[in-house]
């Protein structure tokens, strides 16, 4: 049953998913070229509409990450594991872009490409815990230990998510600091800017399942493909 | 070593079994001295490398604290599963009926007694080394216990998933640290806040770690008998 479905060429979902995804990253990048500049930044403000998305997808990535190694610690089902660590992969990936294009955007408009600005520092230690999660993977050969063992780090990872999330709020709280924040561009956002940005998020969110879904079926392959002598 | 009640105490087991480890630890001697010896010279280094000035080296003593005792936790962490998988002991830990929860409890005050002792040591030296003041000690202490009981449930928990792992020196810190720094950073503001006199800050600090303490032991605790079971 599973091999039947395996080996199907193509699942129909990927790539509607994906199409749709692709579509609207088109409308997305119409918009957000179409947008005027911001007042401040100028047309730098452009970078938001690949930032922002980025960063979201990562975040999104992360909690996929948690849901499934839940999941697997209840069920103990392969899948699960399977696509605790293509969403895990997918964060890495779309975190990176996020804090590369992030750095991109500091270095015209704080002068610097890297500040230790708390949502900077937490972000990027964030990301230090997904490689160690993928260094774990690597570093354990029997797969169902492997997966317990992952499993873990995905749940305490990404608790550790909202925690640095909050520490952000609090430390701000308590330093009265007037820092510059990454999302102070949303509170003023006039309409244009909103529609190019919401455009952009329902993009990379389409993209996102569609590569997910993609990476999980050849995860599947990859996992059949060691059982075979 | 355990009782023989008819229905498993698992308070008592899990204190029982941080007892043994804690007496084992102490007969044996090498592991706490070595890191105590460790510690010593890493915070020789940092005062050679942080220069002579005492005010800087007073303004750096709470991160100095920290980062050591942080440093300690990853050597310390080894050592509250590495017996049992020498000695063989694991599989009679889990062949006791009832939860397994109270071997985490066990083990993470085992650590948590090692992680508060070796930091009250750590904390005379920095004081002695680096000028830290000691005027607001019994807030200090505070903080050393909130924070080595975040620092202690993460190490504990990773220790145990890692346990029957090549490469676990390695692959431990790597895990551990992105984890802890929320706490080591929580912990160095309360520090440096009480070190300067100034209380204002301290109490939401305090907060923040007790709330870490809290979820992290929680989570945990919940977590480790699906990780450990069967090995």
């Amino acid at each position: 049953m599973e091999r039947a479905t395996t080996l199907k060429r193509s699942d129909p979902w990927v790539r509607l998913w994906l199409g749709a995804g692709f579509l609207t990253l088109l409308a997305g990048f119409y918009f957000a070229l179409s947008a005027p500049p911001d007042a401040n930044q100028g047309w730098l403000v452009r970078i938001m509409y690949i930032h922002v998305p980025t960063a979201w997808v990562g975040y999104l990535a992360f909690f996929g990450c948690l849901y499934y190694s839940v999941a697997y610690v209840i069920r103990r089902k392969e899948h699960y594991d399977r696509m605790a660590a293509v969403s895990a992969e997918l964060g890495l990936i779309f975190l990176g872009l996020a804090i590369f294009t992030g750095s991109l955007w500091g270095r015209p408009t704080w002068g610097v490409y890297w500040t230790w600005d708390p949502r900077l520092t937490t972000t990027a230690i964030l990301f230090v815990v997904y490689v160690g999660y993928f260094v774990l993977r690597a570093a354990i050969e029997d797969p169902e230990l492997r997966a317990k063992a992952a499993a873990g780090v995905g749940i305490l990872g990404s608790i550790n998510v909202p925690i640095s999330y909050m520490s952000v709020v609090w430390w701000r709280s308590l330093h009265q600091i007037q820092s510059i924040n990454l999302m102070t561009g949303r509170v003023t956002i006039a309409p244009p800017m909103l529609l190019a940005l919401m455009v952009n998020l329902a993009a990379f969110s389409l993209l996102f399942i569609g590569i997910a879904r993609l990476r999980g079926q050849i995860a599947l392959r990859e996992a059949l493909l060691e059982e075979e002598p | 070593m355990i009782g023989q009640a008819p229905k498993p105490r698992l308070l008592a087991r899990s204190f029982w079994l941080a007892w043994r480890d804690l007496v084992l630890e102490l007969r044996g001697r090498s592991g706490l001295l070595a890191a105590v010896f460790f510690l010593a010279t890493v915070l020789l280094i940092l005062g050679l490398a942080l220069g002579p000035a005492p005010r800087q080296l007073a303004q750096a003593a709470p991160g100095v604290l920290w980062v050591a005792l942080a440093l300690a936790g990853s050597l310390l962490a080894n050592r509250a599963f590495g017996l049992e998988v020498e000695d063989g002991t694991l599989e009679q830990l889990l062949l006791l009926p009832g939860e397994r929860e109270w071997i985490y409890f066990g083990k993470l005050l085992f650590q948590f007694s090692l992680q508060v002792s070796v930091g009250l040591v750590l904390l005379v030296l920095t004081a002695g080394l680096f000028y830290l003041p000691l005027a607001a000690w019994p807030g200090i202490i505070l903080t050393l216990v909130l924070g080595s009981l975040g620092y202690a449930s993460i190490s504990t928990f990773y220790a145990g998933l890692l346990v029957r792992l090549r490469g676990r020196e390695v692959l431990l810190p790597l895990l551990l640290f992105p984890l802890v720094v929320p706490v080591v950073l929580a912990a160095v503001r309360a520090t440096a806040g009480l070190a300067q006199g100034d209380w204002s800050e301290v109490g939401a600090w305090w907060r923040l770690l007790g709330s870490f303490d809290v979820i992290y032991v929680t989570v945990c605790a919940l977590l480790f008998p699906g990780i450990l079971e069967g090995g």
